[in-house]
């Protein structure tokens, strides 16, 4: 159980936030949810670090709690294994509504540097990975064929999405 | 027999090479012909947690590469498995599709929705059979007790796999061990996520992850975890150093690629064919119960 239990005060709620959850396709499901708990019980980041909670997550966008929610580090804590999904009777897909979320956030300036990395990388290497010296010998060694550089495909793709443009938080990891 | 997209993703070919060089020789040994497919990238999966519309747009450039080639994708890792498959099943939806194109015409490519994607392990259970691998067996696994690992992406989201796999009670990887002579074992906590995709933001939660499986397989007497995904295996096997210092623990848990144990049951040789010398923990006590 969470020991710290904290006032929602009415004045700092943003009603018009569930409602920007729910513009994109992904989320709209957060409707259905009774808070029943099943997306957390079955959450393995839960089991090892009860702070971080589905339930609770739903429970603060749907109450409006937009900045608390986009600004905190928990929502990055999903390893993606989607039992939330899978398990919720409701089919709520919270995986999916915690994407939405991200990209709010992301948008806000809370987005971890990691995946912002990530992305300049896959324009420059064409994977997630900045490039190393010890690949190219690695393979070589295995008889395995030499990597390619990426080609201008994925550049132009990146840059359609807009997201190399994405700003990382500050003072985070 | 069949030919594939070989779709490396991000990780297999530059930190887990002996992944590529097993599956390689094994979809080789199958006649299964795989052909690389130099503008693929990463499939977009972690740019989701950026844009949505962005991992869409990388997964569906990849499809589109491939289906311009005439051709299915067969994928090693788990986590682009999900991805591609949750593409193809989001670009059903024509308006999706159509917004999609729109993106994907100015890099001269378009999505037309005629592609399957297939992880190696699928291709092996579906395109080969369990039967015919069982006939091919030349060597004597029988005394290897391993425990099986699905990864998340391969099993969910479910919708995206036709109903391969029952992602809270997975079978397929537990036949593919027992097809090459090993036995699989069963325990508690199969289906708990190796954490990989959240280690980039907390190496800390990650390694909970593996510690909660290490610990639960600690008492099974298993000689190996056999896996599908190039990031459950860096988890299990290199990040189980980190895990015996945070944790005080003494786990020295042989962690291998499917295709390798089944390489071994075929008679490929262990370093030149699976590279099984790469391993930052040694799978010396498997060869050596390979008779």
């Amino acid at each position: 159980m969470n020991k710290v239990k904290k006032m929602v005060s009415t004045s700092e709620l943003d009603p018009g936030f569930k409602s920007d959850v729910l513009t994109h396709p992904d989320a709209r499901g957060l409707n259905a949810c009774f808070s029943c708990g099943a997306c957390s019980a079955g959450c393995p980041i839960h089991e090892v670090f009860p702070d971080y909670s589905p339930k609770k997550l739903a429970k603060m966008v749907r109450l409006g709690m937009k900045k608390e929610v986009l600004s905190s580090p928990y929502i990055w804590y999903c390893a993606t294994c989607r039992n939330c999904v899978e398990h919720c009777p409701q089919n709520v897909k919270f995986f999916d509504i915690l994407n939405v979320l991200k990209n709010m956030a992301a948008k806000e300036g809370y987005a971890p540097a990691a995946w912002i990395e990530q992305t300049k990388h896959v324009t420059e290497t064409g994977i997630v990975f900045a490039k190393e010296d010890s690949w190219a010998k690695k393979r070589e060694a295995l008889s395995l064929r030499p990597l390619k550089k990426p080609g201008e495909k994925i550049r132009g793709i990146i840059k359609e999405t807009g997201i190399g443009k994405i700003k990382p938080r500050v003072n985070s990891k | 027999m069949s030919k594939y997209a070989l779709f490396l993703g991000c990780t297999t070919p530059v930190k887990v090479p002996q992944y590529e060089l097993a599956s390689r020789w094994v979809c080789k040994y199958f006649g299964i012909e795989l052909i690389d497919v130099e503008e693929f990238t990463c499939c977009g999966i972690n740019q989701v947690n950026l844009s949505i519309e962005a991992g869409l747009l990388m997964a569906a450039m990849n499809l589109a590469l491939a289906e311009a080639k005439g051709l299915d994708i067969l994928t090693l890792c788990a986590a682009c498995t999900g991805a591609l498959a949750e593409a193809i099943e989001k670009l059903k939806d024509e308006t999706t599709r159509n917004s999609v194109n729109e993106k994907l015409r100015e890099v001269d490519l378009e999505y037309k929705g005629k592609i399957k994607v297939r992880h190696i392990s699928r291709v092996l259970y579906e395109d080969v059979g369990i039967e015919k691998i069982k006939r091919e067996i030349k060597k004597d696994l029988s005394s290897l007790r391993v425990a099986p690992h699905y990864g998340c992406h391969y099993l969910r989201p479910k919708s995206a796999f036709g109903g391969f796999e029952e992602p809270d009670n997975p079978r397929t990887l537990h036949e593919l061990i027992l097809a090459t002579g090993a036995r699989p074992v069963e325990y508690e906590t199969l289906n708990l996520c190796c954490g990989g995709k959240v280690f980039p933001v907390s190496g800390d939660l990650s390694r909970a992850l593996v510690q909660k499986k290490l610990d639960n397989l600690a008492d099974k007497e298993i000689d190996a975890m056999a896996l599908q995904c190039q990031t459950c295996y860096l988890m299990y096997s290199d990040q189980q150093k980190e895990v015996n210092q945070k944790y005080d623990k003494k786990y020295n848990l042989p962690v291998i690629l499917y295709p390798q144990l089944l390489g071994l049951a075929l008679g490929a040789d262990p370093v030149k064919n699976l590279g099984l010398n790469l391993h930052s923990i040694s799978p010396e006590k498997i060869i050596s119960k390979v008779v």
